[in-house]
């Protein structure tokens, strides 16, 4: 039996701001009370669906964010962390998925990058990139120390990444999805790179979702799932089947409730269209008055289809058909005012504009059909941004209330008021629902139904199956920038069966 | 929910107080004027006469017009450094025009009127489409309009400008005269397109976040020009304005002295450097701070050098009372 060297207990955090701290009277759970062990020289995978808390986790114990509840124990005894240098001085490492590498500095420079060799105010280089290659040298590589990372591919910084890490004398590296950007032989030599830190007493915290790897080089897996500690299966016992059933294993409640009926007119059609040059085209189309679900991980290309549909990013061929129309190279405004609009998964960045108050932003892109002669109607203006706060039920405090004071759930709101005053045609919602509590998102799927009632057509991007098992006609799925799947009868909507298609 | 009950659980004296909060965290540059004034009159001998205040208003009135354009571009999050070398390109080609070349009146106005738009054009498309910092962009270009204006005036200036001419700007009445009664049609034009169209609302959203102004079907790119395009057009006013002034049109007319003090005027009326923040009564405000300043250092017979240092202590203090307004209000 090896010995346990890492004991989280507990752990809790609130929904947080992007510094860390708890969003002042919230109470939505990213992790509830989780439990997560290491034992010495293990492979411990860590799965679940996007948003199940795997990240926040591995953050908090990367000092990177505070929990807000739950003891760690290293060696037995009590730590905490006031910042991620000092999770590095005990000996956790954290290599994330985007790689923290200055790009325009050498790999030495890198390695030793803040604590470099030397005298007072003389850097000793000879040494620096001597001890540089000899750590290279000892895990089977041959790169030069002076190459700029810049100059090395994906695979080869994150071995810097690891050697940085290891230069420190970690004992648990946590690795964020490392195999995301590699090739099929990078990935093997990274897995020859793990067994060879196991042998040496190394443990690795391995996040990923493709599931062969896991099997391949696992030891154990815990799964987490809404921000709760699911389960910890050993490898030797490892089922797909159970698996999958621990990560989604959640009951349908009474949130969804759909009233509208899909109609078999087109008013939405993709053809061919290719997100990258090196991606398989994708064919798409939505009907009036259909609520159509586009299921895949972050990163498969749902988002990139999207706004290669919105205009406002280029894509590799293929037409796009709206409204019996072909549009082509078009400015989101031209889409808006035919009444096709984007609903982006980033509110803060691309939905609204937070320093403005809620009636600025509810009328942003109505403007050129609000008041054509460019005169802003002050009181119409609040008639239509009040109608917008009755019809949603965004709570506020006035009209003039500005977007960043509000909570995510009613910013989200704000953002659909703005896109419905725009009177769509076709809405294309990206992640409707992240990062807002419950109440909110039944609310946003009833507004959903509502519109679809109406004869909106309607593409629901999400990463949570029961979103788009509850709420679609349709379902897409994607994988790799391609559409993997099409479900069409409601009986094949089986979070099993997505999740498949999602994996591969 | 809980932003609900906080709206029900309101006393009076915090709703004065949050009106008062309210009035300074928007013009927090009247609230400065106001102290400035009471503290000059009571300090300063021959500060408080009616002929300073009109002198001062006089002084003001060129300024704010160019103010009132770096706000629009300041508005955008850029900044325009080739300002005070535009206004003298201006200066100078108004003096050829309607001296040198004998051109009508009206003909040599609109002419240059048209090279502050060319400028800004230039300017305009060099931020968005090079997609050059504004500041790089137009110190550069700053650079070249100087040279330029160099270049036609040969190095001269133009004296004594028809008397037809002058009288645009220096016609007389009540104590102050017609380049007043621009300046005011100017901000009144101009609180308009700020803070009453539809192009002021794209302004500001373009400047808060460019990505969401650009989602929502706000033509980005456009506005980013037009900016530079109405900052350039105003500085042109201004620069024959300031002709008629002096009655001597000056390729050197203007410079880097004259853009940082316009600039100064527009960031303590509460503009920000990172867009998305301008106000036509700050902007107004602002310059006539900094002419109170500057009249005051006159009257206590300071010179021009202590008068410079000053206006850089005043920027600074600005800028910090701006941060900690944003952070404790």
């Amino acid at each position: 039996m090896k010995k346990t060297i890492l004991e989280m207990r507990e752990i809790t955090k609130y929904i947080f701001d992007a510094f860390g701290h708890a969003l002042r009277g919230s109470t939505v759970r990213i992790l509830d009370s989780v439990d997560f062990d290491v034992k010495e020289a293990e492979v411990h995978v860590l799965i679940g669906e996007n948003g199940a808390g795997k990240s926040t986790l591995m953050k908090i114990l990367g000092g990177i964010i505070p929990p807000d509840g739950g003891t760690m124990k290293l060696d037995g005894k009590e730590i905490s962390f006031s910042g991620p240098r000092e999770s590095l001085h005990h000996g956790i490492g954290f290599i994330h998925q985007e790689l923290n590498l200055c790009l325009n500095l050498d790999v030495a420079q890198n390695i030793f990058l803040g604590r470099e060799i030397g005298k007072k105010l003389f850097i000793d280089k000879k040494n620096m990139y001597a001890r540089s290659s000899e750590m290279l040298a000892k895990l089977g590589f041959d790169i030069d120390p002076h190459t700029l990372v810049r100059d090395l591919s994906t695979a080869q910084q994150q071995i810097i990444e690891i050697v940085k890490v290891l230069s420190y004398d970690c004992r648990i590296i946590i690795m964020d999805e490392p195999t995301a950007s590699l090739t099929s032989t990078e990935i093997e030599k990274l897995f020859e790179i793990i067994k060879e830190l196991q042998k040496k007493g190394i443990s690795i915290i391995y996040i990923s979702h493709r599931f062969e790897e896991l099997k391949e080089i696992g030891d154990r897996i815990t799964v987490l799932r809404d921000g709760k500690y699911i389960g910890t299966v050993p490898i030797e016992e490892f089922d797909y089947d159970q698996i999958i059933n621990m990560m989604v294993g959640r009951k349908l409640g009474a949130m969804y409730q759909c009233h509208h009926v899909p109609t078999t007119e087109k008013v939405l059609e993709v053809k061919n269209l290719k997100i990258a040059s090196h991606t398989k085209p994708i064919d798409l189309y939505v009907n009036k008055g259909e609520v159509v679900g586009l299921s895949g991980l972050v990163g498969s290309g749902r988002t990139e289809l999207a706004k290669s549909i919105f205009g406002s990013r280029t894509y590799f061929g293929g037409t796009i058909r709206y409204d019996g129309q072909v549009i082509k190279k078009v400015h989101p405004s031209q889409l808006i005012a035919k009444g096709l609009v984007y609903l982006s998964e980033d509110r803060k960045l691309e939905g609204l504009v937070l320093e403005m108050p809620i009636a600025h932003n509810i009328t942003l892109a109505s403007l050129p059909r609000l008041f054509p002669k460019t005169n802003i109607h002050r009181g119409k203006e609040r008639t239509v941004a009040l109608k917008g706060v009755r019809d949603l039920n965004i709570i506020s405090n006035s009209l003039d209330q500005l977007c960043n004071t509000l909570s995510g759930g009613n910013q989200q709101k704000v953002v659909l008021a703005k896109w419905l005053l725009t009177e769509p045609k076709v809405l294309i919602l990206d992640e409707p629902t992240r990062g807002i509590d419950v109440n909110a998102k039944s609310e946003i799927y009833r507004i959903i139904d509502r519109l679809a009632s109406e004869g909106v057509g309607i593409l629901m991007i999400s990463s949570e199956l029961p979103e788009i098992i509850g709420m679609s006609d349709r379902v897409y799925v994607m994988r790799n920038g391609t559409i993997s799947a099409e479900l069409t009868e409601k009986e094949d909507f089986d979070q099993e069966k997505i999740l498949s298609y999602t994996l591969g | 929910m809980h932003s609900a009950d906080n709206s029900q659980i309101k006393d009076i004296p915090s709703v004065i107080s949050n009106a008062l909060r309210k009035f300074v965290k928007a013009n927090g540059s009247v609230v400065i004027f106001l102290i400035l004034w009471i503290v000059a009159s009571v300090f300063v001998r021959n500060f408080f006469s009616i002929e300073n205040m009109l002198l001062i208003i006089k002084q003001a009135a060129i300024p704010t017009i160019a103010c009132l354009g770096i706000t629009v571009v300041l508005m955008t999050g850029g900044i325009d450094l080739s300002l005070g070398y535009t206004l003298g390109l201006c200066s100078i080609s108004v003096g050829l025009f309607v001296k040198s070349f004998g051109l009508p009146i009206w003909l040599s106005i609109v002419l240059t009127l048209l090279i502050g738009i060319a400028v800004g054009l230039f300017n305009g498309v060099l931020v968005q489409y090079v997609r050059v910092p504004a500041f790089i962009t137009t110190l550069g270009s700053g650079f070249i309009i100087f040279g330029l204006a160099q270049i036609i005036s040969s190095g001269s200036d133009i004296n004594r400008l028809p008397p037809a001419f002058r009288a645009i700007g220096i016609t007389e009445f009540g104590g102050l005269n017609t380049t007043v009664v621009i300046a005011i049609v100017t901000c009144l034009v101009m609180y308009y397109v700020l803070h009453r169209s539809t192009f002021g609302r794209a302004l500001a959203a373009f400047g808060f976040n460019n990505r969401t102004a650009r989602m929502s079907g706000i033509k980005t790119e456009r506005i980013n020009v037009m900016a530079y395009v109405i900052c350039s057009f105003l500085v042109a006013i201004a620069a024959i304005l300031l002709t008629i002034r002096v009655n001597c049109a000056q390729p050197t007319m203007g410079g880097g002295v004259y853009t940082f003090e316009v600039i100064t005027g527009a960031i303590i009326g509460g503009a920000s450097l990172f867009g998305g923040v301008g106000t036509v009564i700050g902007s107004v405000f602002g310059i006539l701070i900094v002419k109170i300043i500057e009249n005051c250092i006159n009257l206590l017979n300071v010179s021009y050098y202590t008068y410079q240092a000053f206006q850089g202590i005043v920027i600074l203090l600005a800028i910090i009372f701006e941060n900690v307004k944003n952070r404790k209000l």
